[in-house]
């Protein structure tokens, strides 16, 4: 990995959590509502983020949520398998608001590993806890694709790492 | 803004001098081991681990409460809910719709304690431990990884640099935050839309500042020779006692009375 690759994203990472502290209240329970969450996009822009917001989510994880150890391996289980589905299907995909919306689905969908993990943890009903988690998410990662389209026009993100 | 990484408290305890790769083990196996307890005994082993686990560790009880204080929500709810909806047994209290069973209410508890014990246990490790060690310990258990071409080294280097830069960060998001608001930026109402809006001008100055202090950092670390981890030695060296091993033999007592006592 290049220098300034790893760098780049371990300060990524950094402001993931400060991002994510911000609005902690909302971020932890079935209700997740994380802005940080918008970081997600950045892959579609270069592939490369990959391991800052994989670091984001784990420390995020390790230091601020109380589930610690479910969420390390879920948590960051489901953003790194969302995150390669849209990393692979990105070669295939040209346009950047189509591979906004991919992403947006497939986190959308992949809260299900979220929600299994707090059906096992904490025995709530697995469905209806998939639906919350998939609307909060749904609604970050939507209102984050103009947001993160806005900002790489003044940050070109492909070129920034 | 006071952020306390991790709510690490420094202490003497004899779990704050453990190697943090035997309390990371410790915490990893006893969040799944939590699951092979059924009955008051196997549970009452648990709840004893805990308390005793908080009771050696020091660390007063308030820190504790406080950090059980964000999920104090979640165990409310998922005790009503475990108590509502298992319908087995006797019935305690029937009113309508609502019934509760005392197979309702011992699952309420079961669960409620599990719940307890696997929060109380994963922020005894954060509580007790600095997250430069917990780092240092990741690092050296990942160690195996490589043979995959994972790349550890690089990976616990991210962790330490983005550790170093999240209070820094912080204070920038904060600053730029105060700033934008003092222009009349409203972060806390509106639409969606306008929400989305406003947080654009709080982006934009911190991904600046973030890849401006990336490249800075990038830029020192050539300068000074950064050659990865070929030939690096460590200033912190992790060294293995026997209290580790003695917290690994109480683990493994632990799990040994987990599967013999179950029902």
């Amino acid at each position: 990995m290049k220098l300034k690759t790893f760098v780049v994203n371990a300060v990524l990472a950094a402001l993931y959590i400060a991002v994510t502290f911000l609005i902690q209240p909302f971020g932890f329970t079935n209700i997740q509502f994380r802005l940080s969450e918008i970081f997600n996009h950045m892959v579609v822009f270069n592939k490369k983020y990959f391991f800052g917001i994989i670091i984001g989510v784990f420390l995020s994880n390790l230091f601020f949520s109380p589930m610690v150890a479910y969420d390390l391996i879920f948590g960051v289980g489901q953003s790194a398998i969302a995150l390669l589905i849209t990393i692979i299907s990105a070669k295939y995909i040209r346009s950047l608001w189509t591979r906004m919306a991919l992403n947006t689905v497939v986190f959308t969908v992949s809260m299900c590993f979220i929600a299994l993990e707090l059906h096992l943890a904490l025995h709530l009903p697995f469905l209806i806890t998939w639906l919350t988690t998939a609307i909060g998410e749904f609604v970050v990662m939507a209102v984050g694709a103009p947001i993160m389209m806005a900002i790489n026009k003044k940050i070109p993100f492909a070129r920034m790492i | 803004m006071k952020l306390i990484i991790g709510q690490f408290v420094p202490g003497d305890s004899i779990i704050h001098r453990m190697d943090p790769r035997a309390k990371l083990i410790t915490v990893f196996i006893f969040v799944f081991i939590v699951f092979l307890a059924n009955n008051p005994w196997t549970y009452g082993f648990l709840l004893a681990f805990t308390v005793l686990g908080i009771l050696v560790s020091k660390v007063p009880f308030s820190f504790i409460y406080r950090g059980l204080k964000p999920v104090l929500f979640i165990i409310i709810f998922t005790f009503i809910l475990n108590a509502l909806f298992t319908r087995q047994g006797d019935v305690l209290i029937s009113a309508g719709w609502f019934q509760l069973t005392t197979a309702g209410l011992k699952q309420a508890i079961f669960i409620s304690i599990r719940l307890l014990a696997i929060i109380v246990v994963t922020t005894l490790l954060t509580l007790t431990t600095s997250p430069i060690a917990i780092t240092d310990g990741l690092e050296t258990l990942l160690k195996p990884l490589k043979k995959w071409r994972f790349p550890v080294h690089e990976f616990a280097l991210m962790m330490s640099i983005a550790l170093r830069f999240i209070p820094t960060l912080m204070e920038e998001t904060e600053k730029i935050m105060k700033a934008q608001m003092a222009r009349g930026v409203d972060f806390s109402s509106g639409s969606l839309v306008k929400r989305g809006k406003a947080i654009i001008p709080l982006l934009v100055p911190l991904f600046v500042g973030a890849f401006k202090r990336a490249e800075d950092l990038a830029m020192a670390m050539e300068a000074r020779g950064y050659r990865g981890d070929v030939g690096r030695t460590k200033f912190r060296l992790l060294k293995w006692h026997g209290r580790d091993t003695g917290l690994l033999s109480v683990l493994a007592v632990l799990t040994a009375a987990l599967i013999l006592m179950r029902g």
